[in-house]
């Protein structure tokens, strides 16, 4: 008895996964910067004012030249105890005095929450769409992966732009061409799993015990494709991040008062060859901070949801 | 138990411009299990095995043929004599009760209960993600054999009933060596207490040392629970120790069947024979038949006998074209005999059972080769006459004999013309 007792609690599964995971120190490394990040998006969400940011929607508060005239003309301040990551100007050069901590406090919410959306979104509506349309096959999966083509075929950044100005230039149709670009992505990654595990015996076993093509799908088929996709998932989260500030940089989004870290970079773009650098370094090196550390943590899942790489 | 008339399995080739391009893993194959009883498949790789196996239980659906499972001795006779008489609407009256192919979904259902199969590959063959007891429950679940709370209790009585803790419930497959997934594997097929198993090559993936093991389990559990058992292997000795009859395939046909003491002792068909000498024995010097060449292509496999390119005492009517000839004529022409008739030759073909050498009108040196040289070079057996016309030579051939399943003294079948009964089977060196 005491050994089925032992037993019983090696084979908990999260203890397991938990254990495999923080054995890996640079994924726990990224795990606790992407919970920073995390952290960051849920304050600012719920209680800016802990943190002391007014405004959260907004780089600056409207009619800001007005209602803060001490700010006109200005230059950007150096870090300073005041201003960790310096100031940065707003609009007409001369402007400086926004605090680029802030402004990057308020754009990693928004970063992650678009990055967040595209990626599941997208991920949900390719990976259905890549499984089901390999485990019919035929016509189906022929059809599905020729449109797939069309979108691999146009470069990314090219759809992505011309997708933003036919749905018209706002953040949230930002995020829809991103899904529109992202899905095809996950659609072949969910083929080509499916198709490798279809092939497997222990299908063919399933279907010599009777299971039906639904259980099979659903018992055999999801349970190995899921585990990948969510690896994948992870990774992409920080290169969504890096594509939407792209597109934010090169100014996609007519509103520039939307706090986003590719947006801000681009404030920054006339100011670091006077000097001002850290009013693009901040901003881009949060977006590299934060790709980093969702690779490092999608490389420490990948460990776990391998059960083979367990024992 | 079950009982296999003419199964075939041609599989279309993808991308064929025209769709009867198709590769014919098995053709014309029949075979009969015992209640009870172990049958032996074995052939080389590619011999289409495992695909009569898969055929069996309907994992594969035969191109042709008829599969009667779970039927009673005497109707199967009853059917065999139908079959022979051509009696269409007896036929037909049994088929309908017993048939695999005109089985409903929900005697489908009913079979996957009573059949089973173990596979070869105990890696690939257990889900990866799913505990040792998901995978023994699914057979009983998915045909509704119990309830859930029932297929918990019976999965630990198989793992023990196999020879593995009952503890192991809670493993993953791959905390388990080769030959414990094996175990595993062989319990999820007999959770639902089948009556027919269908062993696809059950121990070639594992080490010498398990192999042992798990034909002892087998024929463990063959003798507790009466299972009928097809075993398809390649391995000789595994059917000399299970098998009570073995069946012997070759390019998708069966070449020989019959008692295993029989077949494997003292094998009739060439085939067989050369299969059995590459058998190694201890302590004796190997007399080994060596066949040339590789197996056929069964896109467009031999016609006649499928063995006769290889066979070492093929004759005249085994099955030899024109083109097959040719091609051994002009290795002879171009190679041994370039002196005798020099660059001028050429061997062209006229439909299936004719050629003609141009550049020569010697017929008596021809004949005189092929006199010379058909005892290496078979084809060359099936030269009927050699004429000149034209200033050409002439060969036509034998018209070739479909061989059928002959029965020998001893009791057992034999697909070779050299065992037709009408004929006189013509001395192997004649």
């Amino acid at each position: 008895m005491e050994t089925i007792k032992e037993e019983k609690g090696r084979f908990d599964e999260w203890k397991l996964s938990a254990r495999v995971f923080f054995a890996n120190r640079t994924a726990v490394a990224g795990l606790v910067i992407f919970l920073l990040f995390v952290g960051d998006a849920i304050i600012v969400e719920v209680a800016p004012g802990l943190v002391g940011v007014q405004y959260p929607d907004s780089v600056v508060p409207p009619l800001f030249s007005i209602t803060h005239p001490e700010c006109v003309n200005q230059a950007p301040e150096p870090p300073s105890f005041d201003h960790p990551f310096g100031t940065t100007e707003y609009g007409v050069p001369g402007e400086g005095c926004l605090d680029v901590l802030q402004l990057v406090m308020k754009a990693i919410r928004i970063d992650l929450a678009i990055s967040l959306f595209v990626v599941l979104v997208g991920a949900a509506v390719g990976t259905v769409i890549g499984v089901v349309s390999a485990y019919i096959g035929r016509l189906l999966d022929e059809a599905m992966m020729r449109i797939t083509d069309v979108f691999f075929s146009v470069p990314f950044l090219i759809l992505a732009l011309a997708l933003s100005f036919v749905l018209g230039r706002t953040v949230l149709n930002m995020a829809y061409a991103l899904i529109i670009i992202w899905w095809p992505l996950y659609a072949r990654y969910g083929r080509s799993l499916t198709l490798s595990t279809k092939e497997a015996t222990y299908i063919e076993a399933a279907k010599a015990a009777g299971s039906g093509r639904l259980k099979i799908m659903f018992k055999h088929i999801f349970p190995n494709v899921v585990p990948p996709v969510l690896v994948q998932i992870s990774l992409d989260v920080g290169t969504v991040v890096g594509i939407f500030a792209t597109l934010a940089f090169i100014g996609v989004i007519p509103n520039a008062l939307v706090p986003e870290l590719g947006a801000l970079a681009n404030i920054g773009l006339n100011l670091a060859p006077l000097g001002y650098w850290w009013t693009v370094i901040v901003p881009g090196g949060t977006i590299t901070l934060f790709s980093l550390a969702v690779n490092l943590m999608g490389d420490g899942l990948r460990d776990v949801i391998d059960p083979r790489r367990r024992s | 138990m079950i009982a296999a008339y003419g199964l075939s399995k041609f599989f279309p080739i993808r991308g064929a411009l025209r769709s009867t391009i198709s590769l014919k893993a098995v053709d014309d194959v029949g075979l009969k299990i015992q209640n009870e009883q172990v049958v032996g498949l074995v052939g080389e790789s590619g011999s289409g095995k495992s695909t009569v196996g898969r055929c069996l239980i309907r994992l594969l659906n035969p191109t042709d043929g008829e599969i009667l499972f779970d039927i009673p001795d005497s109707e199967l006779v009853e059917y065999e004599r139908a079959r022979a008489d051509v009696e269409t609407k007896r036929v037909d009256a049994i088929a309908d009760r017993f048939s695999l192919l005109r089985a409903s979904s929900a005697e489908l259902q009913s079979l996957r209960r009573l059949a089973n199969i173990v596979f070869q590959d105990p890696y690939s063959s257990l889900n990866p993600r799913m505990r040792l007891a998901d995978i023994i429950s699914e057979p009983m679940l998915s045909t509704r054999f119990c309830s859930r709370a029932e297929a918990a209790i019976r999965s630990r009585e198989l793992l023990r009933e196999v020879g593995l803790p009952e503890f192991f419930e809670d493993r993953y497959p791959h905390e388990l060596s080769g030959g414990q997934r094996q175990r595993v594997a062989i319990a999820r097929a007999i959770s639902t207490n089948p009556k027919l198993l269908i062993l696809d090559e059950p121990t070639s993936a594992l080490d010498v040392s398990v192999q042992a093991q798990i034909l002892n389990l087998l024929r463990g559990l063959q003798e507790k629970h009466g299972i009928s058992m097809l075993l398809i292997t390649h391995n000789i000795a595994v059917v000399a120790y299970l098998a009570e009859y073995v069946y012997v395939m070759y390019a998708g046909k069966i070449m020989e069947w019959g008692e295993k003491q029989k077949v494997l002792r003292d094998p009739q068909h060439p085939y067989t024979k050369a299969l059995m000498s590459s058998v190694p024995v201890i302590g004796e010097t190997m007399t080994r038949t060596i066949l040339r060449g590789d197996p056929p292509n069964l896109v467009n496999p031999p016609i006649a006998c499928r063995f006769h390119p290889r066979c070492p005492v093929a004759f005249d009517v085994c099955g030899w074209t024109a083109e097959e000839v040719a091609e051994d004529l002009e290795y002879l022409l171009g190679g041994k005999y370039y002196g005798t008739f020099g660059d001028g030759v050429r061997v062209t073909t006229e439909g299936e059972r004719t050629l003609t050498i141009q550049g020569t009108a010697d017929a008596q040196r021809i004949r005189e080769l092929a006199g010379l040289e058909n005892q290496e070079v078979r084809s060359l057996k099936s030269v009927q006459a050699i004429d000149v016309s034209d200033g050409a030579t002439v060969l036509r051939l034998y018209e070739p004999v479909e061989p059928e399943m002959y029965p020998t003294p001893d009791g057992r079948q034999v697909k070779c013309l050299l065992f037709r009964p009408e004929v006189s089977a013509p001395a192997a060196d004649s």
